[in-house]
């Protein structure tokens, strides 16, 4: 990691973005006290980390780690007794992700998504203000990374801090607030979702294929027009500081004597986004 | 540290092979000194093997004795040791213990707790043992006591203690059971040989002093003691006891602050 740093907001829920060996675990490992950083500090609850910070954090960090030779319940007693929780909140949790039935079975005999959903069972085990998982749906079926997300959105109305860690961009715009991408271990961007993203918007324009040609020249004309794309039957426009007034650009048209069929007020996605990001960091001379 | 114990005998308890080795290097306490005692005493012609090598197995001798012939099974416990250690990092549960809220200070100072409690169950053991053979097995002369020499169940302490933490320390840095366990046979192995070599051949004494031998120096082979060991032999020994004592002590620290030092510090 290199000159990484943000701060998570109470209450947020704060996606830790980037492709596969950027640091996204590392950095939760750095956290979580399992990995030694050579420089550098940080903080739980405004606070200089200790154990007893790490009992009232869920986490899950890469892949489940449990004794193999125990039970589901049996490995829950020992998250809780670590977390100096009272083992009453178990068949809670067990119920949550859907493993009571198999709660006698040995973690040996479990699938892998049955792993992960006790790993998330162990995460939630206490009621923790803070929850930290890194990519918690690996090994899930669909209908596991459906209910997986709509338990972290569940959680977050809750009002509970989430650090979630994710290459999926998709499954982490679905539930985040704020967001912080990184690359190769630096930290690329960071902040509110919406602010990361709010230069982003663009206009998506449409006038029939005939008029494409007088669309664009109209276009052309208004202030702040950053960057115009043409595409098969529609015009992406892009405004110099982000800021877009569909209504505006609506009336201009039409004084030009153009109607327009499409018009559709539009985020670029974070995929979108990152690819870009990534993509310039890339294209910088002296950079591999 | 009781919650902390509480929490590993929450990972032991259920553990099938955990209850197997443990019986293992406790039954073969009496049950290695019963076959020693039963093959002795049917090597001799009735009647003739006390003059040829003593009653080693009754008092005073048997605390000796039996310490002696325990040490053979250090194996055991160091399998059980080694086998318990590695689980953590083959499950990868001493990264999720540390995850979960224990230091990692804790983690490894219960670990160190558990050598001592399971040197002090073996030593029990040998106690018993040698309580056993002593007063059963043999006659206690009227007037006699049974207490001189019992130090020896507590160098077979200190012996344990050590050849556990060599144990511990290889399973700490291999990371892995079978090459840990063979790790330790071969270091049990090696410095024997080592010893032997340079003592007879190179004529250097310091060798007493090796990390092995310095703990085996503190409990010497007790069988035909008046052939093999001369009045010199023993006083050198009484008065080298404290010096092999001070330096099992020294490298028992040594494998504590190492362990420690190396778990604290390094990325799990």
């Amino acid at each position: 990691m290199h000159q990484v740093s943000f701060e998570v907001p109470q209450g947020s829920v704060f996606g830790v973005l980037g492709p596969n060996g950027s640091g996204k675990t590392t950095l939760l490992g750095i956290v979580m006290d399992v990995l030694k950083a050579s420089d550098g500090t940080y903080s739980w609850f405004g606070e200089p980390p200790s154990e007893k910070h790490r009992q009232q954090i869920g986490t899950l960090l890469e892949t489940p780690n449990f004794y193999h030779y125990l039970s589901g319940e049996q490995n829950l007693r020992i998250a809780a007794a670590i977390k100096g929780k009272g083992e009453g909140d178990i068949p809670r949790v067990l119920e949550m992700v859907n493993l009571s039935e198999r709660k006698h079975s040995k973690f040996s005999t479990y699938s892998l998504g049955m792993k992960q959903r006790l790993a998330i069972a162990s995460c939630l085990l206490g009621n923790p203000s803070v929850l930290v998982f890194d990519e918690p749906t690996n090994g899930l079926d669909p209908v596991g990374i459906a209910e997986t997300r709509e338990m972290i959105k569940r959680l977050a109305k809750e009002g509970k801090t989430i650090i979630l860690a994710s290459h999926l961009l998709d499954e982490v715009e679905k539930v985040c607030t704020h967001v912080a991408i990184l690359r190769r271990g630096e930290l690329l961007m960071a902040g509110d979702v919406n602010e990361v993203l709010t230069n982003e918007d663009f206009i998506e324009l449409g006038a029939g294929a005939t008029a494409l040609e007088a669309l664009r020249s109209a276009l052309s004309s208004l202030p702040n027009v950053r960057q115009l794309k043409v595409q098969e039957e529609h015009i992406q426009l892009y405004a110099e500081n982000g800021a877009v007034d569909p209504a505006a650009v609506n009336r201009h048209c039409f004084e030009k004597g153009i109607v327009l069929t499409h018009l559709q007020l539009r985020k670029k996605s974070l995929e979108t986004k990152f690819m870009e990001l990534t993509d310039d960091q890339q294209a910088k001379p002296g950079r591999r | 540290m009781l919650k902390l114990l509480r929490i590993e005998w929450l990972k032991v308890k259920n553990y099938r092979a955990f209850w197997i080795l443990l019986a293992m290097s406790i039954l073969c306490i009496p049950g290695l000194n019963y076959l020693l005692f039963d093959l002795m005493d049917n090597s001799f012609p009735k009647g003739k093997g006390k003059a040829i090598v003593g009653s080693p197995f009754a008092f005073p001798d048997a605390w000796q004795t039996i310490s002696f012939n325990s040490t053979l099974t250090f194996i055991l416990p160091a399998i059980l040791i080694i086998t318990l250690t590695t689980n953590e990092f083959t499950y990868k549960t001493h990264r999720q213990n540390v995850i979960d809220g224990w230091s990692r200070q804790q983690f490894i100072g219960v670990k160190l707790v558990e050598l001592v409690l399971l040197s002090l169950l073996s030593t029990f053991v040998v106690f018993l043992t040698a309580l056993a053979f002593g007063c059963v097995g043999n006659k206690v002369a009227p007037g006699q006591s049974i207490w001189p020499d019992v130090r020896f169940v507590f160098f077979f302490f200190v012996q344990m203690l050590s050849y556990s933490m060599i144990a511990f320390l290889l399973a700490m840095l291999v990371k892995r059971a079978g090459l840990a366990i063979g790790a330790f046979l071969i270091y049990m192995l090696a410095e024997n040989i080592l010893v032997g070599v340079l003592r007879n051949v190179y004529k250097l004494n310091g060798v007493d002093y090796l990390p092995e031998e310095v703990t085996d120096r503190l409990i010497p082979q007790p069988y035909l003691r008046k052939v093999l060991q001369s009045a010199d032999d023993v006083t050198r020994w009484e008065h080298h006891l404290p010096i092999y004592l001070g330096i099992a002590a020294l490298y028992l620290i040594i494998y504590c602050v190492f362990t420690s030092r190396r778990f604290t510090t390094s990325d799990l």
